[in-house]
C-alpha cells in the first residue's frame, strides 16, 4: 500500500499539469487578495456606515484580518474548481492513456489500488490548502498588517487580533474539510464516468449546484441540518461571536461520514468494473 | 502446460467476441493466434490475462509466480510523461520489486533499449515503446507473456529484431509466449503452435508446419535460370524476372523441386504461398 | 450723585442678568474649570444589540478648553458624545438656565435645570441636567444635539469630593444596521419586518476610567 502511495505521488508530481494547477491556485489567491483590498474600503463603509453617526473610529480595520476573511469568502468555490481537474485527473488519464490496464496486469490489488488515489487525492488537497493558508497569511500580514476583524453575520462582530488569528486558522482547518469531500467526490465521478471531460463537467456540475443550494433555506430540518451542502461552509460558524462547537463538530463529522461512504462506493464500483 | 483456457466465451451486448474457444501453451513454446481485425484475439488475450472475466469457460494457470502472466493488450500503454527508467521504476515498485539502480538497468538492456535515454516516452518510436512494454510485462519473472499485436506499427528491421527477442525469451528463458496478429507471415517463421480465429471462432489449431501445409496450394520458386524451366511450364506456372508462381501442393513440391534440379535450374528459394480462404475457412 | 445712580443701574441688571445662569450650575462650572489637564486609561464596552466588540482599551489626554484626545493602538469605537467627562461641551457656549425643580433616584433628590445655549453655534438646543447638590456635581444629563439625536449620561464617581467621574453610561439612538444582501454571510436571518422598520434602537456605551495626571487648581467649597 506504501509503494502504491508512494508512486502516486511520484506520477502527481512528475505531470506539467500539476504545477500549473499549483501556479493558477496561488495566483487566484494573489488576485482575490489585491481585489479585497480595493473593495475593502466599500465593504467597510457599507457595514461601519449607521455607526458613524454615533462612534468615530481609531484603528484600521482594512488589515490582513479583512483580507483573509475575504479570500475565505471565495476561495471554497475557486480552489475546488481547480482541485477536481487535477485530482479527478489522476484517474481519468489512467483510462484515456490505457495505463490503467498496464497497472492491472501487475499483481495488485484494485480497491488497493484506487484507494491509494483516494489518499493521495486527500492528502494533495490538504497540503494545498495548507499552503494556500501560509501565504495568505504572509502575503496579508506582509503587506497589510494585522488588526481587529470587522464581519457581519447577522451581528456586526469585532475580533481582536489575536482572537481573530485564531478563528482563521481553524477556518482554514475545517474549510479543508470541504474540500477534500469534494476531491473525494471528483475521484468516485472520474470511476464512474471514465472520461476525462464528462468527469470535468460532472464534477464542476455538482460544485456549482452545492455553491447554489448553499445559499437556500429549504426551512426543513432534515434538509438544511443533513444535507451535505449545508456541511461544506461550517467554517463560517468561526465568526460568530459565540462559536458554536457543537454544530461545528457535528457538521464536520458528517461531512467526514458522507466522504468515507463517497470513497467505498467508487471503490466498490472500481472492483467490480471490468477494466479491459 | 503453463497456461490454458478451456472452453472461453464471451458476448458484448449482441455480439458474440468468443465461442468456446480452446487454447493452451506451454514452458518455451511460442503459440501464435492470427485472425482478421475483430475476430476476438484480443478479447481471448484480456481473459487470458484475467482483466476480463469471461461469461464462461476456465482459465487455467500453472504457475506458483507472485506473477504468473505479464503482457501487453492492443498498444503498450505507458506513462508519456516519465522515461523508461521511470516507467519501470513505477510498475516495479507497486508490486513491491524489491530493485536497485543495476536491475533496472539490465531490465533495459534485455529487451535492447539504450540505458542513457533520459527524455521522455512520448518521444520514443513505436518500437522502443513495444521493447519497454515487454520489459514491463517482463517485471517480477512471469512464467508466460502474452503480447498482442507485437509487431503492428514497426518496421522490416524492428519486427526482425523483436522477432529474435520473441525467440529468445522462449528458448533461453523457458517462457510461455502468446502472440497474435492479423499478418500471418509475422507469425508464421517464429511459432511453434498456431491458432486462427474467426468471428470469434477457433477454426484451425496445429502445429504452424500442419496448419500451412494445409493451407498452401501455390509456392514462389526464384531461380536466376527460372525461365528456361521446361517441368515448369508444363505446370502452367507464371514468370515474373527470376521468380516462378507454380500450383502445387506440399505433397508434390519436394517431387518438382528434384525435377528442377535435374533441369540444372538452381533454386535460391522456395517460398510457399498459403491461401488465405483456405486458412480462413471454417 | 451721577456716579452713584450709574452705578445703581448697573448693579440692578447685573443682578437681573445673573439670574438668567444656575447659581448650582454656576458652582459646578467654577469647579469642573479648575481641572487644568489630565489623562486617563479608559475601557470601553459597547452595547448595541445588533453589534459585538470585546471590552476595549484607550487613552486620553484632557487640557482645559480643547477637545479630548484619544489614542489607540487597537481598532476603537470611540463615543462622540460621553467623552465629555469636564463638561467643556455644556458649558462651551453662552446659555441660560431654566430651573425645573427636583427629581429623586434611587431615594437622593436631584435638582433639574435645563441648559439653552444662546449661541446659535452650539450643537445641541437643550440639554437637561440631574445636579447632586450635596456635592457639587452632574449626575446626569440629556443632550438633544441639532445633528447627531439626543443621547443620556449618567455619571457614577468613586469618592463624595470627586469632580471627575470613574464610570461613565451614555445611552444613545442608533439605527438597525441594513446591510445588501450580497454582503451577508451564512444563516442570516432576514427578519423582513426589522429590516424593512425604520424602528430606532438605543445603543449604550459603558466608560471606566483610571485617571494619572490630573492637574488642576485647588477650589474651596
Amino acid at each position: 500500500m506504501k509503494n502504491l502511495i508512494i508512486a502516486e505521488v511520484h506520477k502527481l508530481f512528475k505531470q506539467g499539469k500539476t504545477y500549473y494547477a499549483i501556479g493558477a491556485i496561488f495566483l487566484i489567491e494573489l488576485i482575490i487578495l489585491f481585489s479585497a483590498y480595493s473593495q475593502g474600503q466599500s465593504v467597510l463603509d457599507i457595514l461601519l456606515d449607521n455607526l458613524k453617526k454615533s462612534f468615530y473610529f481609531e484603528g484600521n480595520l482594512l488589515n490582513g484580518n479583512l483580507l483573509i476573511y475575504l479570500i475565505l469568502n471565495t476561495l471554497w468555490f475557486h480552489l475546488p474548481l481547480i482541485l477536481i481537474i487535477i485530482i479527478s485527473g489522476s484517474v481519468t488519464s489512467e483510462y484515456k492513456d490505457r495505463t490503467l490496464l498496464s497497472i492491472m496486469l501487475q499483481p495488485i490489488s484494485k480497491w488497493k489500488f484506487i484507494l491509494s488515489k483516494y489518499i493521495v487525492g486527500i492528502l494533495f488537497t490538504l497540503v494545498i490548502v495548507f499552503f494556500l493558508a501560509i501565504t495568505s497569511f504572509l502575503f496579508s500580514y506582509g503587506v497589510f498588517g494585522q488588526g481587529d476583524l470587522i464581519v457581519y453575520l447577522d451581528t456586526l462582530n469585532f475580533f481582536e487580533a489575536s482572537d481573530a488569528l485564531y478563528r482563521i486558522k481553524h477556518a482554514f482547518i475545517f474549510g479543508a474539510i470541504s474540500m477534500v469531500f469534494y476531491s473525494i467526490v471528483s475521484i468516485t465521478i472520474a470511476i464512474i464516468l471514465e472520461e476525462t471531460t464528462k468527469t470535468w463537467i460532472a464534477a464542476a456540475f455538482f460544485l456549482i449546484i452545492s455553491n447554489i443550494l448553499l445559499k437556500v433555506n429549504f426551512n426543513n430540518y432534515f434538509l438544511d441540518n443533513w444535507l451535505y451542502v449545508k456541511l461544506t461552509d461550517t467554517w463560517q460558524y468561526l465568526f460568530y461571536f459565540e462559536i458554536p462547537w457543537g454544530k461545528i463538530y457535528w457538521n464536520t463529522s458528517l461531512l467526514i461520514v458522507y466522504s468515507a461512504v463517497t470513497m467505498i462506493v467508487g471503490i466498490i464500483i472500481f472492483n467490480k468494473k471490468d477494466i479491459a | 502446460m503453463i497456461i490454458s483456457g478451456q472452453n472461453l466465451s464471451k458476448s458484448y451486448k449482441s455480439i458474440k467476441a468468443l465461442d468456446n474457444v480452446s487454447v493452451t501453451c506451454a514452458a518455451g513454446e511460442i503459440v501464435g493466434v492470427v485472425g482478421a481485425n475483430g475476430s476476438g484475439k484480443s478479447t481471448l488475450f484480456k481473459i487470458l490475462l484475467k482483466v476480463m472475466k469471461p461469461d464462461s469457460g476456465t482459465v487455467t494457470i500453472n504457475s506458483k509466480r507472485k506473477k504468473p502472466i505479464g503482457g501487453i493488450i492492443e498498444k503498450p500503454a505507458l506513462y508519456e510523461y516519465l522515461n523508461a527508467y521511470g516507467n519501470l521504476k513505477i510498475f516495479a515498485s507497486i508490486q513491491g520489486l524489491e530493485t536497485n539502480n543495476q536491475f533496472f538497468l539490465d531490465c533495459l538492456t534485455k529487451v535492447g533499449l539504450p540505458i542513457d535515454r533520459k527524455d521522455p516516452v512520448r518521444n520514443f518510436s513505436m518500437g522502443m515503446k513495444q521493447r519497454l512494454g515487454i520489459a514491463i510485462a517482463l517485471l517480477n519473472n512471469p512464467e508466460c507473456v502474452i503480447l498482442d499485436e507485437p509487431f503492428s506499427g514497426l518496421d522490416p528491421i524492428g519486427i526482425t529484431s523483436l522477432k529474435n527477442l520473441i525467440i529468445d525469451l522462449a528458448e533461453k528463458e523457458g517462457l510461455a509466449v502468446f502472440i497474435s496478429s492479423h499478418i500471418l507471415d509475422e507469425l508464421n517463421k517464429i511459432c511453434h503452435k498456431l491458432n486462427v480465429l474467426k468471428n470469434g471462432k477457433l477454426i484451425h489449431s496445429g502445429t504452424t508446419q500442419e496448419l500451412i501445409n494445409e493451407s498452401t496450394f501455390a509456392f514462389n520458386i526464384t531461380a536466376p535460370n527460372i525461365m528456361s524451366s521446361s517441368i515448369l511450364k508444363t505446370h502452367k506456372a507464371s514468370f515474373k524476372n527470376n521468380q516462378a508462381y507454380v500450383n502445387v501442393g506440399t505433397d508434390k513440391i519436394s517431387e518438382l523441386i528434384k525435377e528442377l534440379h535435374r533441369e540444372n535450374i538452381h533454386i535460391t528459394s522456395c517460398v510457399p504461398e498459403v491461401n488465405m480462404n483456405k486458412m480462413f475457412e471454417n | 450723585m451721577r456716579h452713584f445712580l450709574i452705578l445703581f443701574y448697573v448693579l440692578c441688571f447685573g443682578y437681573i442678568s445673573a439670574q438668567d445662569i444656575d447659581l448650582d450650575i454656576i458652582k459646578i462650572q467654577k469647579r469642573t474649570d479648575t481641572i487644568l489637564e489630565f489623562s486617563a486609561e479608559v475601557k470601553i464596552n459597547v452595547d448595541i444589540s445588533f453589534v459585538n466588540i470585546p471590552e476595549k482599551s484607550a487613552r486620553i489626554e484632557y487640557a482645559k478648553n480643547e477637545d479630548t484626545k484619544v489614542f489607540s493602538e487597537d481598532f476603537v469605537l470611540i463615543p462622540k458624545k460621553g467623552l465629555d467627562i469636564s463638561l467643556y461641551q455644556l458649558f462651551k457656549n453662552p446659555f441660560i438656565t431654566v430651573d425645573r425643580g427636583t427629581e429623586t433616584r434611587n431615594l437622593k433628590t436631584y435638582k433639574l435645570i435645563n441648559i439653552i445655549p444662546t449661541n446659535k453655534k452650539a450643537d445641541f438646543s437643550i440639554a437637561t441636567v440631574l445636579i447632586d447638590l450635596d456635592n457639587s456635581r452632574v449626575n446626569e444629563y440629556e443632550i438633544n444635539t441639532k445633528k447627531d439625536g439626543s443621547y443620556i449620561v449618567i455619571m457614577n464617581y468613586d469618592k463624595p469630593s470627586s469632580i471627575l467621574p470613574s464610570k461613565i453610561e451614555v445611552t444613545f439612538e442608533i439605527e438597525r444596521i441594513r446591510i445588501p444582501l450580497k454582503y451577508m454571510g451564512k444563516d442570516v436571518q432576514v427578519n423582513k419586518e426589522e429590516y424593512k422598520s425604520n424602528e430606532q434602537k438605543t445603543g449604550t456605551i459603558f466608560l471606566s476610567f483610571n485617571y494619572t495626571d490630573l492637574v488642576y487648581n485647588s477650589f474651596t467649597k
